[in-house]
């Protein structure tokens, strides 16, 4: 961190640092216990431990199931929380605990897109005014070029120009959803973090909007995190991908490694449990891992190993040690004492 | 529910002077109209409304444009009729060309121009406690609910402990404590002046009684809107604390700000009627409709215009502005409309 270097605007820069570095970050949160007594006890590990690192103009999948901390890390990542413990490093300076003012410059190079395009834009505002709050909050554009400026992002996430004098509720969820990420592009961010963004979406509109955020990735270089639990969609965008489990990343690696050869239980259960289209032709099912019981309570989690209460290799070991995020194949991380890639096809072919 | 796009002959028209597109006739390039310029078309329709607006209106400008009103009739609210008033205090005059509501018992005082003058106190009073209302319950309710942690419950408990208050005793009992402090020994006060502190602890009595419902209203839209990701998308942006407080949530709370203080303001008026009929409210000299009417129930029998003219003034302003309040409820909120 020694060479620290200020490029635009207030935001510095360590040489050869990756874009976006999260180091053991933890958020937790505390939850009130019942009774007087046990006031205050009681935390909630919603994220407890997770790495990730995101070179420029990659594109990182973020999968898991409901409840595993994905978009706490989103909000984490965008600093709309602060982490209880850990780094998040951008080009290398931590963020983790910076205050709003020294925050401000970053703000810029970080944004976020909502899962609900009806409640991420403001009802009262104009989409001009929505799009251009980057504009005006960073001084990017004089004041005279921000309409401009304004209808050249409505143009280019695919919506008409003339339209920046409307209001939110007279757009469709698709088009709302485009106009909340030509409220992320407007501040020309280097990292651009999708939370679940296609999710709240009609499936022929989930098309269209993933397809604009291809395209706007190709012709931009902005670096994506991706949030979602549609495995589809993830292969579809995502150079590499991280499964999530209870508060932890239990495996990461490029795309194609994952999805074919996955070495933990869990993402092998998760890549089951894709419906597979070939039935419908004759292909006979493949065999599908049901997990047993449920997600334990990130209030209490399970000692050594996260996911050895559902697991069907546990033994006395998960109880124990908690195993590190390790390689076992080339470039796959595994955090699973006995990581082996799957005896059996399981992974759907894909469409 | 109506469909919230207009009509295109509505859309169509030139709604801002802003040169905002070069032809507003195509329907691409048709300004989009903001939630609440929504609910306004929507209250123009509403006949009620209009009419109930208009009345409202027409007392306004009867309570501005008292002295000219009085000065047509030719008489103003102090003169005292003596002449006009036999030994037993009945007026020997009814309904006549100088004196067109007839004159007060008594005092022998023209009734038409007490009237007219009477709207000023009752509009002033309710006027200025709903502004007042409104600035301080908006505030604390944004701050409380947006602030959270301990500052929303001190702010909380405030605002139960104001709401909790014995309200009849404190406005009965704060403007006595009010005129000990300030005018003095009731024996030695001037009139003026006396009338002049009554009018002020009226209003600080209801403002002090009147912000606290409308804050915990406010702070309950806060709380559910400041979970909105839209918000969130503000602060993602660096939009800093003040403008996502006054530039994000306050335009979301114009429907119940406008709606809390339209029906806040009738309720005034009956209450400062009410305050000074009993005798705890606005005194003489200052022409009241309360007054009046405190004094003109004594003579109902022999003077009843001497107590109608008043109360139907009254009760139409505030039946009036009670429809109104309702009609703009309905027009911002249209999931209320029975």
């Amino acid at each position: 961190m020694t060479a620290a270097t200020a490029a635009k605007s207030g935001v510095r820069q360590v040489e050869g640092a990756p874009l976006l570095e999260l180091d053991d970050v933890k958020m937790h949160f505390r939850i009130k216990g019942e009774g007087i007594l046990a006031r205050g006890n009681k935390w909630v590990q919603a994220v407890d431990g997770v790495n990730l690192t995101l070179q420029p103009g990659e594109t990182l999948g973020l999968v898991g199931e409901s409840g595993c901390g994905k978009s706490t890390t989103a909000r984490l990542i965008t600093r709309l929380l602060e982490p209880t413990g850990g780094q998040i490093r951008f080009q290398g300076v931590d963020i983790a605990h910076m205050n709003e003012r020294q925050l401000r410059p970053y703000r810029r190079e970080i944004q976020l897109i909502f899962q609900d395009p009806y409640s991420s834009l403001n009802p009262r505002h104009t989409v001009g005014a929505i799009v251009g709050t980057a504009l005006r909050t960073h001084d990017m554009v004089p004041k005279s070029g921000e309409l401009k400026r304004v209808q050249e992002l409505l143009e280019m996430v695919g919506l008409n120009p003339e339209h920046y004098n409307r209001y939110p509720h007279e757009f469709s969820g698709g088009q709302r959803q485009r106009i909340g990420i030509a409220r992320a592009l407007a501040a020309r961010p280097k990292v651009i973090v999708a939370d679940e963004p296609v999710s709240a979406l009609d499936v022929s509109i989930q098309a269209q909007v993933m397809n604009l955020l291809e395209n706007l990735r190709k012709d931009l270089g902005i670096a994506f995190v991706f949030i979602a639990h549609d495995l589809g969609v993830v292969r579809h965008f995502c150079d590499r991908v991280a499964v999530m489990y209870l508060g932890r990343v239990v495996e990461e690696g490029p795309r194609d490694e994952l999805y074919e050869k996955p070495n933990h239980p869990y993402t092998q259960a998760l890549l089951s449990a894709v419906p597979d289209i070939g039935v419908v032709r004759g292909v006979p099912p493949k065999s599908r891992i049901r997990l047993q019981g449920d997600v334990p309570s990130p209030v209490d989690p399970p000692s050594g190993c996260r996911f050895r209460t559902r697991c069907w290799k546990a033994e006395d070991i998960c109880a124990t040690q908690d195993p590190a995020l390790l390689e076992h194949t080339e470039k796959l991380h595994t955090a699973c004492h006995f990581a082996a890639p799957p005896t059996e096809s399981i992974v759907a072919e894909t469409v | 529910m109506e469909p919230l796009i207009d009509d295109p002959a509505l859309t169509g028209k030139p709604l801002s002077s802003e040169p905002a597109t070069p032809s507003k006739t195509s329907p691409n390039t048709a300004k989009g109209k903001s939630p609440t310029r929504i609910a306004l078309s929507r209250l123009r329709r509403d006949k009620v409304a209009m009419v109930s607006l208009g009345v409202f209106l027409f007392f306004v400008f009867v309570a501005i444009f008292a002295p000219l009103l009085a000065k047509l009739e030719g008489q103003d609210p102090t003169t005292f009729h003596i002449d006009l008033v036999d030994d037993n205090g009945y007026p020997t005059i009814g309904i006549t060309g100088d004196h067109w509501f007839g004159i007060e018992p008594r005092l022998g005082r023209d009734l038409f121009a007490r009237w007219v003058y009477g709207a000023r106190p009752s509009l002033i009073v309710a006027g200025l406690v709903t502004v007042i209302t409104t600035i301080i319950g908006v505030t604390v309710g944004l701050i409380a609910g947006f602030a959270g942690g301990w500052v929303d419950r001190v702010l909380s408990w405030i605002i139960d402990f104001v709401l909790s208050l014995p309200y009849l005793l404190f406005a009965i009992a704060v403007p006595a404590v009010l005129l000990s402090i300030f005018v003095g020994t009731a024996e030695d006060a001037d009139a003026q002046q006396v009338a002049r502190v009554r009018f002020f602890s009226l209003i600080l009595v209801l403002s002090v009684f009147g912000w606290a419902s409308l804050a915990r209203l406010i702070r309950g839209e806060v709380l559910s809107l400041r979970e909105r990701e839209f918000i969130q998308a503000a602060r993602v942006l660096g939009v800093p604390t003040h403008k996502v407080l006054f530039k994000e949530l306050l335009p979301n709370l114009v429907g119940p700000i406008i709606v809390s203080s339209s029906i806040a303001l009738p309720t005034y008026i009956v209450t400062e009627a009410g305050l000074t009929f009993l005798g705890v409210g606005l005194v003489e000299p200052t022409p009241s409709w309360g007054l009046t009417i405190a004094t003109a129930v004594t003579y109902y029998r022999a003077h009843p215009v001497f107590l109608w003219v008043p109360v139907i003034g009254i009760t139409i302003l505030v039946l009036a502005l009670s429809l109104l309040g309702d009609a703009i409820r309905d027009a911002f909120d249209p999931r209320t409309r029975r």
